[in-house]
């Protein structure tokens, strides 16, 4: 039926309905090959052969100038499971991904409901929370290093506020890092999580919530059992793009404090650069890389089915 | 047999193979390299140097404005890349056929990477200054910068040094303080800057290779030439005197000397901004800091460090306090600063030769070097004219210069030459896991053995 609907919408040509006989689409109609050829050949030669020329780095023991590297085999993939700096930047991925993607939702579910209803000035507010996600990592960088110096603007702040015994030298310590990057990570990207539920939310019939209101239900209600249902879609399309943010995460720890302090903020993508740039152990490097985008794929797969699975239920 | 194509079908095969080719082409390019001709003429054509150091008013205004009153047919043009993004951006550029014709060479790490790209100068150098060119220049320069089969990969423009602080002396005079020149002093001079709100020393111990340079420093106090030894892999990580530098490293942290927060801190552009602006009176920089002794060169540094009126001020040398209690302060140990080489694919090698040759081994080029303070010059003799330079404070600077430049002279021992990148981030971690209190100074230096151990060479450098 669907076949027969775009058949009708899409006129067979009058040579071909005239005759009565098949249509001449391969002699008459340009093929389509050599118009996406140009693609593939760009995609297929630069990412696809990329791909398949990092698996093959990878098995190297090479500094990426050295006319003659070894072949180690899968030597690289061992040393990466016996690298106590590659499982500390998963465990920081994880916990990245889980902190920034929960605070960030929630902060974007609640700045969109509150400019849903009648605020005074909405579009001031709205640039408010959007102008971080347009303003570069590079620029922001030197601002938030100053910021939580350790006599920075906000242990300054922390003192003025009587709550000096809480200031600390933030990007110095292990323990602090981490959080800084994932608190620079919120404000940057809070304000794309909030533009996508605003229009998640445009999108929801108000006769469901004029109805839901007369039924007796409260905020928190129509928040919990219309709103947030209506907008699943989108928190689904958030995930994906959090745990594929997550895994890429570079500028901002490498920035902002190079993935240290004693490694407290190594992500994979800034072992990858500090193993593969400043070490030239390109090899181990390539690895990496091919775990990184294993990790990237599984991910991806794990996400999709679990999205397939409950949209078939739903 | 003979297929005779329809009109489309022929137009299919000729975009099919136009597609093909161009894809075939673009992949090609791909590969770099190619022949690099000639090396066309020795005294006219367009080159292009990339460094990260000198400065490009220092190279822009005195070197390629003094090489071009001597070869105004060679128009040099100087690209300056950062010291973070210099190996990102130099390999791909010299693996490909289209990279600088004049590149700057680091000792150790550098040599390792780059000395396959760069030509053998060795003819060149021998034509300029004669089959014993070797007495004529600096032995740490040819020492450094030649591989282990006798090619001379770049040239040595000068050299420099660490071991030094150095200090805002407006400010110890401000504040009635002289230069500490040992532990107990130095805590003192740093608890009447912090009463008086300003910073006392700085450095970036985040940006962990500068950290080398005052555990060297701490090591030489204790004993001289175990640094050496141990990056030669001829001793121990795990020596007493390691752990006692480590020791003395953590003292730094917890006497008020190290700012709170220096792992926080990276020693560019932070900890070389706080000083420049005068927001820390003290940090710890080696000779390359003689550029800012200057008028111009102080001034331009200040504006960088984003102060919108820039006042220059006295910045001095002093030796490294003596923090172990050993009497033993004032070495200072160093490298070849850069050497700069040419790319032997370059299409203009000859005129890049006369370049790199007239900036290493003529007075003149030297001169410029001299006077520039970047750099001690490679040309043995040559010393800054200090008539032509112009200081923040004549009389209080130029002897410490002198002197500074004095000390080098009898110096012996390398800065970077000796270690490779990864051992350079196992004294890194070494040195924070202490900071930090991660680690006891015995079993950081442990861990620093342990690295050391599975690195190919033991730490030694070959190329």
């Amino acid at each position: 039926m669907q076949t027969d609907d775009v058949e009708l919408v899409r006129p067979r040509p009058a040579t071909a309905v005239s005759s009565g006989r098949r249509p001449a689409r391969r002699g008459s109609q340009p093929w389509g090959l050599p118009w996406i050829l140009p693609a593939l050949a760009l995609v297929v030669g630069l990412i696809y052969y990329c791909i398949g020329y990092t698996g093959y780095i990878s098995t190297l023991n090479w500094n990426g100038t050295a006319p003659d590297p070894t072949h180690v085999g899968l030597a690289n993939y061992r040393q990466i499971f016996q690298d106590p700096v590659f499982w500390d930047a998963i465990r920081h991925t994880i916990v990245f991904f889980v902190v920034t993607f929960v605070v960030q939702t929630a902060l974007g579910v609640i700045f969109a409901v509150l400019l849903h209803s009648r605020v005074k000035f909405p579009t001031i507010y709205k640039i408010i929370v959007f102008v971080p996600v347009v303003l570069a990592p590079a620029t922001m960088a030197p601002v938030f290093r100053q910021m939580f110096a350790a006599d920075g603007q906000f242990n300054w702040v922390l003192h003025h506020i009587g709550l000096g015994f809480v200031a600390q030298p933030w990007l110095a310590q292990s323990s602090t890092a981490l959080p800084v990057i994932m608190f620079i990570t919120i404000w940057q990207w809070t304000g794309l999580t909030f533009v996508l539920y605003f229009a998640a939310m445009g999108q929801i019939d108000s006769e469901i919530l004029e109805a839901a209101r007369i039924d007796g239900a409260g905020n928190l209600r129509v928040l919990r059992s219309i709103i947030w249902p209506s907008v699943r879609g989108t928190t689904v399309a958030l995930l994906m793009l959090s745990v594929i943010g997550a895994l890429k995460t570079f500028d901002v720890p490498y920035l902002v404090s190079l993935g240290g302090p004693n490694y407290a903020t190594e992500f994979l993508g800034t072992f990858i650069y500090r193993i593969s740039i400043p070490q030239a152990e390109v090899g181990y490097g390539a690895a990496l890389s091919i775990m990184l985008l294993i990790l990237a794929l599984g991910g991806a797969v794990v996400l999709g089915v679990r999205g397939t699975r409950q949209g078939r239920s739903g | 047999m003979v297929r005779i194509l329809s009109p489309w079908r022929r137009h299919r095969a000729v975009a099919l193979a136009a597609v093909t080719g161009l894809a075939a082409i673009s992949l090609a390019a791909c590969g770099g390299g190619g022949a690099a001709g000639n090396g066309g003429s020795a005294t006219s054509g367009n080159i292009k140097w990339w460094g990260w150091t000198p400065e490009i008013n220092v190279a822009n205004n005195d070197y390629i404005k003094a090489f071009n009153k001597v070869y105004p047919n060679i128009h040099v043009t100087y690209k300056q890349l950062t010291i973070s993004g210099w190996d990102a951006g130099l390999r791909p550029a010299l693996a490909s056929s289209v990279g600088p014709d004049v590149f700057d060479i680091a000792p150790g790490a550098g040599m390792q990477q780059y000395a396959q790209y760069a030509q053998d100068l060795t003819p060149a150098v021998k034509k300029a200054l004669g089959a014993t060119w070797k007495s004529k220049v600096a032995p740490i320069g040819i020492r450094s910068l030649s591989t282990s089969s006798g090619k001379l990969a770049a040239m040595s423009v000068g050299a420099t040094f660490a071991g030094s602080l150095w200090i805002n002396q407006d400010l110890f005079d401000k504040y009635h303080l002289t230069a500490p020149t040992n532990m107990a002093q130095w805590v003192n001079v740093c608890k009447t800057f912090k009463q008086n709100g300003v910073g006392c020393f700085v450095q970036g111990a985040g940006q962990t290779a500068f950290n080398q340079d005052t555990l060297q420093s701490i090591a030489d106090e204790i004993q001289p030439g175990y640094w050496t030894k141990a990056s030669k892999g001829q001793a121990k990580w795990t020596d007493p005197t390691m752990v006692k530098a480590l020791t003395i490293w953590k003292q730094l942290f917890h006497n008020g000397i190290m700012e709170k927060g220096a792992l926080g801190v990276q020693q560019y552009p932070d900890a070389n901004n706080d000083f420049l602006s005068g927001k820390n009176a003290m940090v710890m920089m080696g000779t390359w800091y003689m550029q800012y002794s200057t008028q111009s060169g102080m001034t331009s540094a200040i504006s960088a460090a984003g102060v919108g009126n820039p006042k220059p001020f006295n910045a001095i040398a002093i030796p490294f306090p003596d923090v172990a209690g050993t009497g033993r302060t004032g070495t200072m140990y160093g490298d070849s600063d850069y050497g700069i080489a040419v790319n032997a694919k370059s299409k203009a090698r000859n005129a890049a030769t006369t370049f790199v040759t007239w900036l290493t081994t003529s007075k003149a080029g030297q001169q410029e070097v001299a006077n520039a303070l970047n750099d001690i010059p490679a040309l043995n003799g040559v010393q800054p004219q200090w008539d032509n330079v112009t200081l923040v404070n004549k009389s209080a600077q130029q002897s410490a210069l002198e002197k500074l430049v004095q000390q080098t002279t009898t110096s012996s021992e390398p800065r970077l030459s000796l270690i490779t990148s990864d051992l350079q981030q196992a004294i890194g971690v070494a040195s924070t896991t202490v900071a930090e209190g991660q680690k006891t100074p015995e079993q950081a230096a442990s861990a620093l053995q342990d690295a050391a151990d599975k690195l190919p060479n033991k730490g030694t450098t070959t190329y």
